[in-house]
């Protein structure tokens, strides 16, 4: 192999590809990158088993050839180098790559190309493309409510359903959920349902805020594919393929789960709402981490005095601290408490204007929407807290 | 192609049925004394498992290249960390588990020496036994006299290996590793059966000069007095081996106990068969069988966490003197 590219370009690629490569491994392969020639581009892949990741980088290639060498070693030598070219070549004899850069000079052992994992990549056209920045939003939307627990291990992942026109993802840790659903631009020939880590869906979302800006004529979407065995789905993206196990299992059928009704409805400013809660939870994260709301509605209709919400959060050491908040409120008024930290998550989320707080109770869940986000539908519901 | 296993032909049969009828169970425990071939029978059905030829294994393919290396992605080997199988160990398997397979159609799991997993690991374990992902399979190994959870054990298909004959182990070694005839029998006999035991002594040169070396102090001990033989028992019991030098003179012995009883053909130490066949004539049949019962003993009181000094020297106090000459008998001092 005998190939020359910038450093930069080997760098970023480095970079993107360097969050699969896993450490602690029992396979020492796995540490490695592996470095191939692949139709007059240099190709970057990684792998830990769960999430496997191709990058390609612009290079003129001499002569054709794969091998591995260690991730650590060559991402922070790569990483010193100056901004010019690098020529590397591999000694097949020794299996040792060698790189040259302006003064530099480096030989760095590698392993075998062929004892590393296989790393299917994107053959056909996917079953579906999506636009990038709406996927990484979708992601950002649900990935966070799935557990970190790993007792459950289907609550780890994030549902990836494909029915007709719709696409949704869901996520779950058992006291909250996140579904996000989205229009596709064609229709799915079969109905798909799968279920991808939910470290998997995060790092696709990295990886997208990673990508070069995109050329002229290069379209800003990803392909999805769900391999024909059933065992891995992949992104296809411009100059970079994501691979991911799946999780086998059923998920839990979420649509129970969502209030079908409501007895108080507040429509809420988002930012003022995530402000409340954020001074909040500063008294909240102490303890329980519970903030407490209270919604009373505004004068009868024809008297135009406001709703309000009064969050409070106490600490029995700290003190505590109350904030008033003006809103919409429809239906009776509640008190009703949630973890400070499922409201931040969920509100930092949302990028419409207005937010809706649906809630029938005390001790049932709340929902909470986006106000006038059209198609993109997106609804979270919230277990409350018992409250004192 | 046959499957890369020596012996354990029922066993073997049973796995490979089980394959062809696609009734393999989703968990086995595999039952044995230590290096009998536990963890290489797991092997061997692991790479059925995920060879990728029509008749698996074909040993040709790249998974089963890769599984022969231990560099199969869908292959994983636990082994206990330290002394114990954590639960960490068991959380990650878990995590694994739930993964989809990476390049076959199967992920295969070994655990090896469950006995030596922590209550909470084994515990832990319980839910996947019982009901793991449709692609996984579970080989648990068990050394023999060990003993893992009951519940453990009622969740998997039980497979108990045996100690080989002699003879399939002589055979093995000569053909598969080229071992000649005569080191070959020898080992044979030595290894009761254990085809890795017997590859280990091939292999590491310390572990056989170490017997030679042990068998040597066990003949200079018989015609010491107390105090060396304190002072043996002193350093023996600093020793993290110290039952597995009981076992070896244990087989020492017993090929005492045999040649007076003239059933040389069954000798162990058949390198030693001169300096054997004086021992035997120089102590009468008695002295060897209260001794060997001796041996036995103080191998339990090691396991069973006595003082390992004082059981020691309390053995080595009664090792007999051999008859020499003058008549003298033994502890006479």
């Amino acid at each position: 192999m005998r190939v020359s590219c910038l450093q930069e370009n080997l760098a970023r690629g480095l970079a993107i590809v360097g969050r699969a490569v896993s450490h602690r491994s029992t396979l020492p392969v796995l540490g490695n990158i592996m470095l191939s020639t692949d139709r007059g581009r240099l190709r970057l892949s990684a792998t830990n088993l769960e999430i496997g990741i191709h990058c390609w980088v612009g290079a003129k290639v001499e002569d054709e050839g794969a091998t591995t060498v260690p991730a650590r070693l060559l991402t922070d030598f790569v990483n010193t180098l100056p901004p010019e070219p690098i020529e590397l070549s591999l000694v097949v004899r020794t299996q040792s790559v060698n790189l040259k850069c302006a003064r530099y000079e480096a030989n760095i052992k590698g392993i075998d190309a062929s004892e590393f994992p296989l790393i299917p990549t994107a053959e056909a056209d996917g079953m579906v493309e999506l636009e990038l920045a709406g996927l990484r939003r979708m992601i950002d939307q649900v990935a966070f409510a799935a557990a970190t627990d790993e007792s459950r291990p289907t609550l780890t992942g994030v549902y990836a359903s494909f029915r007709d026109s719709l696409f949704t993802l869901a996520a779950t840790d058992g006291y909250r959920l996140s579904v996000r659903e989205t229009q596709l631009a064609q229709p799915v020939k079969e109905p798909v349902s799968v279920i991808v880590p939910a470290r998997s869906m995060m790092e696709l979302a990295r990886i997208i805020g990673q990508l070069p800006p995109p050329e002229e004529e290069e379209p800003a979407t990803v392909q999805v594919t769900v391999t024909p065995a059933g065992n891995q789905i992949l992104f296809h993206m411009p100059h970079v393929d994501l691979l991911s196990q799946l999780i086998e299992g059923t998920f839990p059928d979420y649509q129970v789960i969502i209030p079908k009704s409501y007895a108080t409805r507040t429509v809420l400013d988002t930012a003022a709402f995530l402000k409340a809660t954020r001074v909040a939870s500063l008294f909240a994260r102490d303890g329980s981490n519970i903030v407490n709301l209270q919604i009373t509605p505004g004068g009868a209709i024809g008297h135009p005095a406001p709703g309000t919400v009064t969050l409070t959060a106490t600490s029995a050491d700290l003190g505590d601290n109350v904030s008033e908040m003006d809103a919409l409120v429809e239906g009776a008024d509640i008190g009703i408490a949630f973890s400070a930290r499922y409201l931040l998550d969920v509100l930092s989320v949302i990028d419409t204007e207005q937010v809706v707080l649906e809630t029938s109770s005390p001790t049932s869940p709340g929902v909470i929407r986006p106000v006038g986000a059209g198609r993109e539908l997106f609804t979270h519901v919230v277990m409350p807290m018992r409250p004192h | 192609m046959d499957w890369p296993v020596v012996g354990h032909e029922w066993a073997v049969k049973l796995l490979q049925q089980a394959l062809a009828t696609g009734q393999l169970s989703h968990a086995y425990l595999i039952s044995g004394p230590p290096q009998v071939g536990k963890t290489t029978l797991a092997r061997a059905c692991a790479q059925a498992l995920l060879c990728t030829a029509a008749e698996p294994p074909c040993g040709q393919c790249l998974a089963c290249r890769k599984v022969q290396k231990g560099i199969h992605p869908d292959l994983y080997v636990v082994a206990p960390q330290t002394a114990n199988l954590l639960i960490d160990q068991v959380r990650e398997l878990q995590r694994q588990a739930a993964l989809s397979p990476v390049e076959a159609r199967h992920k295969v799991f070994i655990l090896r020496q469950i006995e030596q997993a922590t209550a909470p690991a084994a515990n832990a374990l319980l839910k996947t036994l019982e009901e793991p992902p449709a692609h996984v399979v579970l080989f648990l190994t068990l050394t023999e006299g060990e003993q893992t959870l009951p519940t453990v054990a009622s969740r998997c298909q039980q497979i108990t290996l045996r100690p080989l004959p002699t003879a399939q182990v002589a055979q093995a070694l000569q053909e598969k590793w080229q071992v000649p005839p005569q080191r070959a029998e020898l080992l044979a006999r030595l290894s009761q059966g254990r085809l890795g035991w017997a590859v280990t002594m091939l292999t590491d040169a310390r572990a056989w000069s170490q017997r030679t070396q042990r068998l040597d102090d066990l003949l200079t001990l018989s015609s010491q007095n107390r105090v060396e033989r304190m002072r043996y028992a002193e350093r023996l019991s600093r020793q993290d081996d110290a039952i597995s030098v009981l076992q070896l003179w244990s087989s020492w012995w017993r090929d005492v106990l045999l040649l007076q009883h003239g059933c040389e053909d069954q000798v162990a130490n058949i390198d030693r068969l001169e300096v054997l066949r004086g021992q035997a004539g120089r102590y009468d049949e008695q002295q060897a069988r209260a001794f060997l019962e001796a041996l036995t003993s103080t191998g339990r009181y090691l396991e069973q966490n006595a003082n390992a000094q004082l059981a020691l020297e309390v053995l080595l106090l009664r090792l007999p003197r051999p008859a020499a000459p003058q008549g003298e008998s033994n502890l006479s001092r």
